[in-house]
């Protein structure tokens, strides 16, 4: 169970999550929309723990531990995964480089041995296969020259190697024309798992068609104002953000 | 007026960043008439030409605790190749001057690891003497506190058809210094010139110091030159990405610093020499956290 409870977080002083309650059971996923502006990547980067996302107030709890003191790598090391809307390239550090760093990292941080080169590179081949990535594309480095598609199913990888308990899913939908949604999109159903609660962030429906949520929560102006079954998506497609701005405003 | 007086100090444009009067104030210094200062200060000159056609490696280390002044002089011959490495993580005054002479269809390819001293510079003149000749010329300074490393070079196409391709990178923690001058000299004559030159400094802390004097002059109208340079921080956003992976900060850092720095290797130095660069540049990175 993820659980964030009453959370504010201002950015640079301003205020910009104002108050924002919402549990995702393990296993579920949730999907979280909003217009421009609602402060939904700065939850998901106050979550995650980026500097300069300053949390105010509330709690944040992974399986019951809270997770807000923590640093970034500690957060990551309890089961927490943020996919990025934009993943940052690296020159020079190949991505199978960074993966094993990762997975070391954090298994290192749990009291786990480290995981040598020759299993760690089976482990992440069969990875790859079952998502059905090209493995040749850990050999490049970090996301350089890497399509946009290419990234999000380099991210899908990522979890897949990292085994989070919560993965938020930071607009996977940017960037990517239909086919590649497809494809990313089947990534991440692959990913899901009774154990592991999942948070897609999206101002489109579009991606709820592909990864199907079990509860839509409306988030406007650093709030959930709504919260329903998948049918919410669809009147949200229908009928816009403009009843819940003009409610917040 | 005394010897010491004679070494060049912060108002010879060529030393504007390195004042070895000032360096060397204590040491007894004679200098003789003519030349360059550091071959002045060297014992000699060491030669060495690369015949026609042959291939030669020639790894330098300077290592020692006292002044180390040399000076050398290279012919590479048409056709040949010279791939020249140092190795600089001497603590006091290495002092190094080189004039590589490159002939038709010959290639220099120069990587530099200065880790700095009191003062380190690493100076090299190329000269681009004949048809199609290329230059790689690389370099990496890793600066601590209390180092200074300074790499300057002049390179100037004679002929035409010459390509060089010059990178350097570097990083300096509080109370380092790096220091970047690199001329590249394109003459009347030298068309179908390709150069390109590129210094990035990384200013690992607050009280690094990254002093970069890159300069292109061009004198041929049918050519290709381009340079770029930068001193900065790290990238916090990529930062930020590592350690939400789980990669604790520390490790974050020297993983992102040791990426920024391995692009100016050059490619085709034998296994074990560029196993030994890179642990080098691994072990500075994680000597101490920055």
């Amino acid at each position: 169970m993820f659980e964030i409870v009453d959370l504010h977080v201002a950015v640079n002083g301003a205020e910009i999550i104002k108050g924002l309650s919402l549990s995702v059971p393990a296993g579920e996923t949730h999907a979280i929309m909003g217009p421009n502006g609602a402060g939904k990547s700065t939850l998901a980067y106050a979550l995650a723990g980026r500097d300069g996302y300053d949390v105010k107030g509330g709690a944040a709890t992974l399986g019951g531990e809270d997770i807000l003191a923590l640093a970034p790598e500690e957060r990551a090391a309890k089961g927490l995964f943020l996919s990025f809307q934009y993943p940052v390239e690296i020159p020079g550090l190949p991505a199978l480089t960074f993966l094993r760093a990762a997975l070391n990292a954090q298994r290192t941080a749990r009291g786990e041995a480290e995981v040598s080169a020759p299993d760690f590179l089976r482990f992440v081949r069969a990875k790859a296969a079952a998502l059905k990535i090209d493995p040749e594309m850990l050999k490049r480095p970090l996301n350089v020259g890497f399509s946009g598609g290419e990234k999000k199913r380099f991210e899908a990888l990522q979890m897949a190697v990292l085994e989070p308990r919560f993965a938020i899913l930071d607009e996977t939908d940017s960037g990517l024309d239909i086919d590649a949604l497809r494809i990313v999109a089947d990534n991440v159903n692959a990913l899901r798992s009774p154990e592991r609660g999942l948070l897609v962030i999206t101002h489109y429906q579009r991606l709820l068609d592909y990864i199907k949520p079990d509860r839509v929560h409306v988030m406007v102006a650093g709030r959930i104002v709504a919260s329903g079954g998948p049918e919410l998506a669809l009147q949200l497609e229908r009928e816009g953000y403009d009843k819940y701005l003009k409610a917040a405003a | 007026m005394s010897a010491v007086a004679q070494l060049p100090n912060r108002r010879d444009e060529a030393w504007k960043y390195s004042d070895l009067r000032a360096a060397l104030a204590d040491d007894q210094v004679v200098l003789s008439e003519g030349r360059d200062v550091i071959e002045r200060l060297a014992p000699g000159v060491q030669r060495m030409v690369i015949p026609a056609g042959e291939t030669r490696l020639f790894v330098e280390r300077m290592d020692s605790p006292y002044r180390d002044a040399r000076s050398f002089e290279f012919t590479i011959e048409p056709g040949a190749t010279l791939t020249r490495v140092i190795v600089q993580d001497s603590t006091a005054f290495p002092l190094s001057m080189a004039r590589v002479h490159v002939a038709a269809g010959a290639r220099f390819t120069q990587f530099v690891l200065a880790e700095g001293a009191k003062l380190a510079r690493i100076e090299t003149h190329v000269g681009v003497e004949g048809e199609g000749a290329q230059v790689e010329l690389n370099g990496v300074y890793l600066c601590d506190a209390g180092r200074h490393a300074d790499l300057t070079s002049v390179i100037t196409h004679k002929t035409g058809g010459g390509v060089t391709r010059q990178l350097t990178k570097g990083v300096a923690r509080k109370g380092g210094r790096g220091v970047f001058q690199g001329k590249i000299v394109v003459e009347h004559g030298a068309q179908k010139t390709d150069a390109r030159q590129y210094h990035h400094g990384l200013l690992l802390e607050d009280g690094a110091e990254i002093f970069a004097k890159p300069e292109l002059m061009i004198y041929a109208d049918d050519v290709q030159c381009a340079h770029g340079n930068t001193a900065g921080g790290l990238d916090e956003s990529a930062l930020f990405y590592m350690r939400s992976r789980g990669v604790p900060e520390a490790e974050a850092r020297a993983l992102l610093v040791e990426a920024f720095l391995v692009e100016a290797i050059p490619d085709g130095l034998p296994a074990e020499l560029h196993a030994e660069l890179l642990s080098r540049i691994q072990s500075w990175l994680r000597r101490r956290p920055s």
